[in-house]
């Protein structure tokens, strides 16, 4: 059943996608109403395939490729409700919900096989771990591409093109709250995450997981990201200059995902 | 409109901006206060059944059901409106005849819509012109002038809920009441594309002038909540302060020599002193620094320039001189007219639909009449047979109850099914419902 829920959830986001299209590029808001309640039916459906698919793999937490991309799916889907909601602007969903879509749509028609033995899968700390750093991924998304939004509409109102700056783009100021509360949001998501994965790792592996690529990746990923809000809080960097350094963490975090595949730690085979 | 004795004549009567200059509309407006009486006076006359006044700076229209005897439009109804326009606001008819127009039924219907949903408002799209029509409205059947009684049902009351609908269909459809189309309101809009809420923003206002005082009221009523002044006289700056100070609003002056010190508190500044370039690159440089990166929105309105439009270039400045202004404006003109044509289009619709409906009317309930009197008549006649069963001491049961209920209304049914076919108008054959 599982898998029939989260192909509805990807049925629904596609559904939210194309219809928030003309929602938020031509400020027609019937297509609103139809955007939101799918995005709201897909979050609900793909929660349910979720819990689903891990209570019948009898581990708490997403730990495979299918599953991570399902998880952050989710994560992206909810943050696209709770933006328009909290900002009354559904201009995120231009792009976080063909994201959530795509995300979604593998685990949906190839389900992962991948054979787990790792004593500790059955662990809520492990699940945290995952789940901390997914919503810590998916706040620097949100902030990247809140970051891009406000670019968009900087040049716009600077070249005095009204006509297309009115259709959806949020105000200047929204999105640079968006941009900088997000990271906020991600940046204790991100700190315990860690921590828990270290706490785990040191237990049950030794001092030895500090040498593993994704590690020291996830280390330098965390001190960029300080360093990314510290001088947006206190230089006010907006525009370009942001978007750029965004860019950069956004990057430094694919680079983290991708060394899963160098990753002795992150592979959940027994030690 | 078969049977107008029924339901009276629909007829509009009225001047506006295209018909009637300026002084007769003054003469002819009718103040809010006063409305209720003009209302009930005007229900008064003669021939008249229902009424409404709608009174704004751009009309003044007199909405009417009259009576009619024998089913035709009242010839002399235009004339009882005039009367009225002239005894109650003693204006002489001549005065009043070459401006006035007159509308019966579906025309009325047209323009009533049209007005409600803007389309006949002097800006189009504007959204006060709803909420007048609804206070008429309301003040209409506070003074018994809308009413249904028990010879007629009101035809106004139905009419102008219908209006109220097309109206929010117009809004929710088209983008007609979308964009601003005055120099103030494009400042005030393009404002909110950078900040958002302008609540708790402050406005630095540098020149006098009656179009920046206009922009900052509008900024003002827009949320913003400080105003700061500055001008070469620094008696005329406290003076503009004093005028715009509310309790709401903490105003405050700037000395000249000291602006560019103290240009960073504000979020949003207007010049208007015509002085030269007062805001160079180096100091927008300067003001975006101090404001650490935080926007800032110039709108100058001045004429030479006030502001360096290289400060456009700067990241954080957005500069708007009146040129860019009257550019947005223009462009939300021409957008507006596009979105009417669409509108209109809505209004030709729903003015079918109306007209359908109404003439639908006097057959719904010459119909509703007719069902009534024949299920009256089948009561009576099964209480009847019940009672002659019931002195034989031959009870029904539930079943042959049952069962003679339903051969009644059958009957009736498909008795009345020609006759009520017949009544609307259609050869259309259907199938009694004899369940």
């Amino acid at each position: 059943m599982a898998l029939l829920w989260l192909r509805i959830a990807v049925l629904l986001y596609g559904i939210a996608a194309l219809a928030v299209l003309p929602a938020a590029l031509y400020n027609r808001p019937r297509w609103r109403h139809i955007a939101m309640p799918a995005a709201l039916i897909a979050v609900f459906f793909h929660f349910v395939a979720l819990a689903e698919m891990l209570n019948a793999a009898h581990h708490a937490l997403p730990v495979d490729t299918h599953e991570s991309l399902s998880m952050l799916g989710l994560l992206l889907g909810a943050a696209f409700l709770v933006l328009a909601t909290v900002y009354r602007t559904v201009s995120f969903g231009v792009f976080l919900l063909p994201v959530a879509a795509l995300l979604t749509l593998v685990p949906a028609f190839r389900p992962g096989a991948e054979v787990l033995d790792y004593p500790l899968l059955h662990t809520g700390w492990l699940f945290l771990h995952v789940a901390l750093l997914l919503a810590a991924y998916a706040a620097l998304l949100i902030s990247l591409i809140a970051s891009v939004l406000y670019l968009i509409q900087e040049r716009r109102l600077k070249q005095k093109r009204t006509s297309q700056a009115r259709s959806w783009l949020p105000p200047l100021e929204t999105t640079d709250q968006i941009a900088l509360k997000s990271l906020l949001f991600g940046l204790p998501c991100m700190t315990a995450g860690l921590l828990i994965g270290s706490v785990v790792a040191l237990e049950t592996i030794g001092p030895a997981f500090f040498a593993d690529p994704k590690v020291l990746l996830s280390l330098a990923m965390w001190v960029v990201y300080i360093a990314m809000i510290y001088i947006r809080r206190h230089s006010g960097l907006r525009g370009r200059r942001a978007v750029y350094l965004s860019g950069f963490v956004f990057l430094i975090v694919l680079a983290v995902w991708a060394a899963n595949q160098l990753s002795v730690v992150h592979r959940f085979r027994a030690p | 409109m078969s049977d107008q004795t029924k339901l009276g004549c629909l007829l509009l009567v009225g001047v506006n901006h295209t018909t009637a200059p300026l002084d007769v509309r003054e003469r002819l407006a009718i103040p809010v206060a006063r409305l209720a009486d003009a209302t009930r006076s005007l229900a008064g006359q003669p021939g008249i059944r229902e009424a409404l006044i709608l009174s704004t700076c751009n009309r003044v229209e007199l909405l009417t059901v009259t009576e009619s005897a024998n089913g035709t439009e009242d010839s002399t109804a235009p004339a009882t409106a005039l009367n009225f326009l002239h005894q109650y606001l003693n204006i002489p008819t001549a005065a009043v005849t070459p401006h006035l127009y007159t509308l019966r039924e579906r025309e009325a219907i047209r323009h009533l819509f049209r007005v409600a949903s803007s389309l006949d408002s002097m800006v189009v799209g504007e959204p006060q012109i709803l909420g007048q029509v609804k206070e008429s409205w309301n003040i209409a059947r506070e003074v018994g002038a809308i009413n249904s009684t028990e010879a007629f049902s009101s035809m106004l009351d139905p009419l102008l809920q219908r209006a109220f609908s097309v109206a929010k269909r117009v809004r929710t459809e088209t983008q007609i009441g979308s964009s601003s189309v005055s120099i103030a309101s494009v400042a005030a809009e393009l404002a909110r594309k950078i900040f958002g809420s302008l609540a708790n923003k402050t406005i630095l206002l540098v020149g006098a002038g009656k179009m920046s005082d206009l922009a900052a009221k509008h900024l003002i009523q827009q949320g913003a909540t400080t105003l700061l002044v500055s001008n070469r006289t620094e008696a005329r700056a406290e003076k503009i302060a004093d005028t715009l100070r509310t309790p709401d609003i903490t105003t405050g002056v700037i000395p000249y020599g000291q602006l560019h010190e103290q240009t960073h508190r504000a979020d949003i500044i207007i010049t208007s002193t015509g002085a030269g370039q007062i805001f160079s690159p180096d100091n927008g440089r300067t003001l975006v620094h101090r404001r650490r990166n935080r926007p800032v929105f110039f709108i100058d309105i001045a004429v030479p320039r006030d502001v360096n439009p290289a400060v456009n270039n700067l990241e954080g400045c957005f500069v708007y001189d009146i040129d860019d202004l009257q550019q947005v404006a223009q462009e939300n003109q021409i957008q507006r007219s596009r979105e009417a044509e669409t509108a209109e289009s809505i209004v030709q619709l729903e003015v079918e639909r109306y007209g359908e409906r109404l003439a639908q009317a006097p057959a719904t309930e010459a119909i509703k009449q007719l069902q009534s009197s024949a299920e009256a008549l089948r009561e009576a006649e099964l209480a009847r047979t019940a009672q002659r069963l019931a002195n034989l001491n031959v009870p029904l049961t539930p079943e042959q109850q049952s069962a003679i209920e339903h051969l009644t209304r059958s009957l009736i049914n498909k008795l009345l099914h020609p006759q009520i076919i017949a009544l609307r108008g259609t050869d259309t054959k259907r199938r009694t419902d004899d369940d």
